[in-house]
């Protein structure tokens, strides 16, 4: 039953999250010793004010105290404070968040979209010039660092064109602020970061669509439709393609890390205010505590991310909401 | 159309028997070294793999040899000079020759993949091999923990350990490598569950072997070739990741030229020189490219029903 | 005499693979009447299932080289793509061996079933689907309303097959080819499904072509049978008769071969010796030459011909022809 099924992703999930927080503050311990509050705003801080700052924080308490503690202000929406200027991180990420997403998201949507045709036609006509031609351009894609992309793409889009007085499209940030930000303003600055962020990723889908068309168009049900007696493109798409897709939603959930950590690259090469560039120039910083706050808040998000695809792999595949 | 079980069925028994005993039986690694032998873009992509390698080892070699600069010399008078006779791939903004950047920065980019491969290898075949042999809660618990490393989007993890432990190259390698295990554990657990059903492996237990003994001697061959397939497809990503942290500026620091740092302050001078741009993301490309080729010919060398023609 | 409702004339399918040209039909010439049940015996590989593909043009990458298809009167070699599938799922039904694959899991039954009515007939979702819920019922789903909204995995093999049949049946063919249907199934559920054919032929007089390698279905189905072997027809005529006294000496080693309850215990079991040839070299001459315990001299050199033999039957040997009964030890 999908209910059961839902159920048990969720709690997986659960014991990952756990996991997660464990490991990230084992990594902080390090710091603890070392860690004090506000140092970079006040050098001029008494020996006492600092142990009282850090006994505030429990941090001369013994770890599985301070595990406690961190867990408990998690639950109330503090993921910490800046180390820099002591304001609370999560305000920070929730700022910046709705750009992540609006990039991440764009990302998926191009790939899907471009990956699914690409796939399908290097399926049916496997063997193919076309076909041969998909293969090495997919193949060539993987091997580019998305950062040097970004970086040529300006070269070519932004600095070029606009040296040579031909329209150009803009290098950084998310909107303009002087032309008011509205929704073609907005998408002029979308391409490009859109665009490399998806690369990779159309790249890989677009193979995997062709080898899964390829072994659904091999089974034995796509012989029965054809059977039946009709057109081959409603067997390839109606029969074939339906089923083609479903493992397609668990590869993005799987690639899903790797899209949040490429959207990190991106948006620091072109400006993009996200919760990656965010962590980035607080990594600058050596603010800890941020950087910390935003890794924990960017892997709910992929946890997040994956139950949303089990949940749509569930309520797609018949055998799993009628197990 | 009928589906390959069809065409199977076309395959009379026995009608194999002639051709076969006209070759002589060869062992696995054999037939599969031959049919790597027979993959000629594969080998050629190996080959070019070898040759950075070599110059990565030899780098000061290279770099007297062909271009007489030292990867480190700062000339101010020669900052942004243009490709040519002097300087075969200009200078960059500190008129460091770019060639022998490129040179010496193959022993950054090379050298910490292979190594991040080797403590990824190592851990992850440990861990899948004891998830997988003993099952039970064992194999539960070290996979929550695969599960939990791999659902944190690494580059996160990296630019905190980054600046929690200010890396060289060595801990760089380990810093790439925390999280590279993981796949590697969840691919050897995969393959030791259906090796750990085969007879032999019954066999060799009831005779009294000890795990450990069993695991390394019996379980390790037969992993072996999978571990050789992840590898080589691997060793492309963590080029391209560490070239990632490298640009960011949490990875090698300049002065130590690596191909990601020489694009760190790429921006800075896109509108004179943006041709320096093109060289290092080039050859980390072509390095890259070769890399997935040469990984994609080993897998199908070693296993030619994954095959997708 | 009515004409048949289906006749292959001298059919040829080949397949091109990496050793050389199989030719997996290589003459294959039958006919079928209205309302009757052929059945068309061999082992694996032999071209039964090759020739079923090929009446229904679905034979690639194999390639119809030569020969007829006749469709009460009509060659379905000569149509278009266009035209033939006018002709599949509508005129021409077909059953495939595997029922736990041969529907697509992500469909609901009744949606799959009513598909070809939809396809060919025109009709809307709604009597479509109507007409699939009773044709569920017809073939023994129990409660088929209900059971047609579920979905292929929630059904058994055997009942599996039977909505296979069903959906072969809506658009009230005049052909049924039934490849293996019940070779994946328990022997149990085999029964069942195998009277589940006998009713449906007699219910709709639909023509069936039952393909299998177990010659007690044959016994059990059909009236006439045809014997395959390397991509040719070796023996037909009518069931009993080729039981009783088979014609061609591969018939009648198979029939030898079978172990019977009633031999005493000390025989031992018959195998036909050899192995089956590779249909890229065969042998020449006739097929089964190598393997045969009654050849000739002339067994080697010429292909025989399916000739008549005896009142009912036909055989493709020289041996036979040439007045020789069968028998052995």
């Amino acid at each position: 039953m999908l209910v059961r099924y839902v159920a048990r992703r969720f709690l997986a999930s659960l014991v990952v999250v756990l996991g997660v927080t464990l490991l990230t503050l084992i990594l902080m311990d390090r710091t603890r010793g070392t860690y004090v509050p506000g140092i970079d705003l006040n050098p001029s801080l008494r020996p006492e004010d600092i142990e009282n700052l850090r006994a505030n924080l429990g941090l001369d308490r013994p770890f599985y105290v301070w595990y406690l503690t961190w867990i408990g202000a998690v639950l109330h929406g503090d993921f910490g404070h800046s180390m820099i200027d002591g304001s609370p991180v999560l305000s920070h990420i929730l700022d910046r968040l709705p750009n992540t997403l609006e990039l991440t998201a764009t990302a998926i949507v191009i790939g899907v979209l471009i990956a699914v045709p690409l796939g399908v036609i290097g399926a049916l006509r496997r063997g193919s010039k076309t076909d041969h031609a998909l293969t090495v351009t997919s193949v060539a894609g993987f091997a580019v660092p998305q950062f040097w992309m970004g970086l040529m793409l300006i070269l070519i889009f932004s600095v070029t064109l606009e040296q040579h007085g031909l329209p150009w499209l803009p290098s950084s940030g998310a909107y303009s602020a002087f032309n008011g930000g509205d929704f073609l303003d907005r998408v002029e600055h979308l391409i490009l970061p859109a665009t490399v962020l998806s690369f990779f990723y159309t790249s890989i889908w677009s193979r995997f669509i062709r080898s899964s068309m390829l072994e659904v168009l091999s089974q034995d049900y796509i012989r029965t439709a054809r059977a039946k007696g009709m057109s081959e493109r409603r067997v390839v798409y109606l029969h074939g393609l339906r089923n083609a897709l479903i493992p397609l939603i668990t590869l993005i959930g799987l690639e899903l890390p790797g899209l949040v950590s490429g959207g990190l690259v991106v948006e620091v090469v072109f400006g993009w205010p996200g919760i990656g560039k965010l962590a980035f120039e607080r990594a600058l910083q050596y603010d800890y505590t941020t950087v910390m706050g935003v890794t924990f808040f960017a892997t709910l998000l992929v946890i997040a991310g994956n139950l949303l695809a089990d949940l749509l792999y569930g309520v797609l595949d018949p055998r799993i909401r009628y197990g | 159309m009928i589906g390959p079980s069809r065409v199977a069925e076309l395959e009379m028994p026995g009608a194999g028997v002639e051709t076969a005993a006209a070759r002589p039986a060869q062992s696995y690694w054999n037939e599969s070294w031959e049919r790597l032998r027979d993959n000629r873009l594969g080998m050629a992509a190996g080959v070019l793999i070898l040759v950075l390698a070599l110059i990565a080892v030899l780098a000061p070699v290279f770099s007297a040899v062909l271009t007489h600069y030292e990867p480190q010399t700062i000339n101010l008078d020669q900052t942004f000079v243009r490709p040519g006779a002097s300087h075969l791939l200009g200078t960059d903004e500190l008129g460091r020759d770019t060639l022998t950047r490129l040179i010496w920065g193959a022993r950054v980019s090379l050298g910490v993949a292979f190594l991040t491969v080797a403590m990824s290898l190592s851990v992850g075949t440990t861990v899948g091999m004891v998830a997988g042999y003993y099952g039970g809660w064992i194999d539960d618990v070290l996979m929550r923990l695969v599960d939990t490393v791999l659902a944190i989007p690494a580059i996160f993890l990296f630019i905190l350990m980054s600046i929690l432990f200010r890396p060289n190259a060595v801990t760089l390698a380990a810093i790439v490598a925390s999280v590279g295990w993981g796949s590697v554990a969840r691919l050897v657990r995969g393959e030791v569950l259906s090796v750990k059903q085969r007879d032999f492996i019954l066999a060799t237990r009831s005779i009294g072997a000890r795990d450990s003994r069993l695991m390394v001697r019996h379980l390790l061959p037969n992993v072996l070739p999978v571990l050789i397939v992840a590898a080589s497809l691997g060793v492309g990503q963590i080029i391209l990741v560490e070239a990632a942290l490298d640009f960011l500026g949490l990875g090698i620091q300049p002065p130590t030229p690596s191909w990601g740092n020489m694009l760190t302050n790429a921006q800075s001078y896109f509108f004179h020189s943006g041709f320096l741009v093109a060289f290092p993301g080039i050859t980390i490309f072509v390095t890259v490219l070769a890399s997935n080729i040469f990984g994609n010919a080993v897998r199908d060398a070693f296993d030619p029903r994954l095959k997708s023609h | 005499m009515t004409q048949p409702v289906l006749e292959v004339q001298d059919l040829h399918t080949v397949f091109a693979t990496k050793e050389g040209t199989v030719k997996a039909v290589d003459g294959v010439s039958f006919e079928l009447n209205a309302g009757e049940t052929l059945g068309v015996v061999g082992e694996s590989g032999c071209g039964k299932s090759v020739t079923a593909l090929s009446i229904m043009r679905l034979q690639r990458p194999g390639r119809i080289v030569s020969g007829k298809v006749l469709l009460k009167g009509q060659d379905l070699t000569r149509l278009t793509e266009y035209e033939m599938r006018e002709v599949r799922g509508r005129e021409i039904a077909m059953i495939f061996q595997d029922p736990m694959t041969s529907l697509n899991p992500v469909y609901r039954v009744g949606w799959q079933v009513a598909e070809p009515a939809r396809l060919h007939h025109g009709w809307d979702k709604k009597k479509a689907l109507q007409s699939a819920v009773s044709m569920l019922g017809r073939v023994g789903i129990p409660a088929p309303e209900s059971r047609a909204r579920d979905y292929p995995h929630q059904f058994s093999g055997g009942m599996r097959q039977r909505v296979m049949i069903a959906m072969g049946l809506t658009t009230t063919p005049e052909v049924l080819i039934a490849d293996e249907p019940t070779t994946a199934l328990d022997v149990t559920i085999q029964a069942q499904i195998l009277d589940l054919l006998r009713h449906v032929n007699r219910e709709f007089g639909t023509a069936t072509i039952l393909i299998t390698h177990n010659l007690g279905v044959v016994a059990g189905m059909c009236k006439r049978v045809v014997v395959m072997y390397a991509g040719r027809i070796v023996e037909a005529g009518p069931t009993k008769d080729v039981f009783a006294h088979p014609t061609h000496p591969y018939t009648w080693s198979l029939l030898r071969s079978i172990p019977r309850l009633d031999a005493e215990q000390h025989e031992p079991l018959r195998p036909i010796e050899g192995v089956p040839p590779n249909l890229v070299d065969l042998p020449s001459g006739c097929s089964f030459h190598p393997r045969c315990a009654f050849k000739v001299e002339r067994c080697a050199r010429d292909v025989p011909v399916l000739l008549q033999v005896g009142e009912s039957q036909r055989s493709a040997c020289w041996v036979t022809q040439a007045g020789t009964e069968l028998k052995g030890a």
